[in-house]
């Protein structure tokens, strides 16, 4: 099987696989055979923001009123999101599309990956605004260690995907023998590669970013760093979306009516899958460490950032039917969901402002009492 | 006729103000996650024991057979769902 941009042979898309079928020819959306991906493209385009609508100027004076142990926790939790974003803005494109084969599932792909991009850009509005030299923040993201022991593990799936697919597509299934390296290429071991990807992606969007949003809301809790907070809460209801996503896929995987292979792959990876939600708990922990390597900040600790990482886990596992690998019963950060709640955002103008254009409107309802005196 | 919702903590009557099924927990002291409460992060999902529910707005999340998601839905009897009330409301 190799890739093309436009297949000129003539399938039914409605027969074909999410992944691993024949490759996307023509983008039609009035049929489809997982809705699901049509909804959340069509929801992904309402969220539609820009980072400059949002004013950060006061969190400027914030942080330079910040002590600096916690200046060290607001700007590396700011690199992490940083290093998360610019994974998540081309490798879902990168890795998944070229094994696609639906139209609905390719476009949502691509939908999800732009937004990440403005997330991408909306660090680079805050971090513009808080220093003076943006790069020295930057620069540090591709030196500082703590960071790059994590983009190993996260880029790691997505890398191993992209080389099989690689080497799938170029030599097909076979023993073939490369720069003097012999190498089994088989299509079932990409599709469990793409399976652990995937579950490497929920894990990221479900309990990387919601442990780095948690850091962000307590400096808005105390009042401080609020443009942040408010840019913040736009990712997060973004990032609602996107696991939602992966937990539909990871599902129709498991569940078997879309590739029956794939359902013996998730049963067969029942407990890699539970690893990798376990081993990115324990990072994330390593990570609390970090942060707070200095000292805590008013609301929150390390002790009180590992709970809520373990809570988080419990919850996404859960979601795509694993057993919770924690004891942790209850939010310990209870406060984050008033700062995550998104039917609040700030909303279009003409939504909420203009009222003529609720007041022009026509009941345009009839039934037949009303036309009953009319006489012909 | 009243509906009546039964957790793991009481039984509680619904009230026709109650927008969401996830407003009638909350004002009986059930705290349950919640993100968008428009049905598309599923962070407000629900073991249902028994009963039936209708969604107001049809849930983007994933629902697998036995759960719900309080914040789009509405009971269409007496029901029970699996939660404890983590904070005590006078009845």
């Amino acid at each position: 099987m190799s890739y093309t941009t436009f297949s000129q042979t003539k399938n039914d898309q409605l027969k074909e696989p999410m992944f691993f079928g024949q490759p996307v020819n023509v983008a039609r959306y009035d049929q489809q055979k997982h809705e699901i991906f049509e909804k959340l493209i069509e929801r992904q385009l309402s969220f539609f923001w820009r980072p400059e609508e949002v004013d950060v100027s006061k969190d400027r004076i914030d942080y330079q009123q910040l002590s600096d142990h916690e200046k060290h926790i607001f700007i590396s939790n700011l690199k992490y999101q940083t290093l998360l974003d610019s994974i998540q803005g081309r490798s879902p494109n990168v890795a998944f599309l070229p094994l696609v084969s639906l139209p609905e599932v390719e476009t949502w792909i691509e939908t999800w990956s732009f937004s990440e991009t403005i997330h991408s850009r909306s660090y680079t509005h805050i971090i513009r605004n808080i220093v003076n030299d943006p790069a020295e923040v930057f620069d540090d993201i591709v030196a500082n260690e703590e960071i790059l022991k994590r983009a190993k593990d996260i880029a790691g799936y997505y890398d191993n995907l992209i080389n099989a697919t690689q080497q799938l597509h170029q030599f097909g299934e076979g023993t073939h023998v490369i720069n003097g390296e012999t190498i089994v290429v088989s299509q079932r071991a990409v599709k469990k590669k793409l399976y652990l990807a995937m579950v490497s992606v929920n894990v990221l969007e479900a309990v990387r970013f919601y442990v780095s949003f948690a850091c962000s809301f307590a400096f808005a809790e105390r009042e401080l760093m609020e443009g942040n907070a408010k840019i913040i809460k736009l990712i997060a209801r973004d990032e609602a979306l996107h696991l939602t996503s992966t937990q539909h896929i990871l599902n129709l995987m498991a569940d078997g009516k879309d590739d029956p292979e794939m359902q013996e792959i998730s049963i067969e990876c029942f407990q890699e899958t539970q690893q990798i939600f376990i081993d990115a708990a324990q990072q994330e922990k390593e990570w609390a460490e970090y942060l707070f390597k200095d000292g805590s900040m008013i609301g929150l600790n390390k002790d009180i950032l590992c709970d809520y990482v373990e809570y988080i886990t419990n919850t996404r596992m859960a979601a795509v039917g694993l057993p919770m690998a924690f004891e942790v019963q209850s939010n310990p950060l209870p406060w984050i969901n008033a700062w995550l709640v998104s039917d609040n955002v700030q909303v279009a103008p003409q939504e909420s402002e203009i009222s003529s254009y609720l007041v022009g409107q026509i009941n345009a309802e009839i039934n037949h009492a009303d036309i009953g005196t009319f006489v012909l | 006729m009243s509906i009546s919702l039964a957790t793991n903590s009481g039984n509680y009557q619904i009230s026709d103000q109650d927008s969401s099924l996830l407003d009638t927990l909350e004002r009986t002291g059930h705290q349950i996650e919640y993100q968008c409460r428009q049905g598309y992060c599923g962070a407000c999902r629900t073991t249902l024991t028994s009963g039936s529910v209708t969604y107001t707005t049809e849930p983007l999340a994933a629902v697998a057979p036995g759960s719900i998601l309080p914040c789009c839905c509405k009971a269409n009897s007496d029901i029970t769902l699996a939660v404890i009330a983590t904070i005590t409301v006078a009845a």
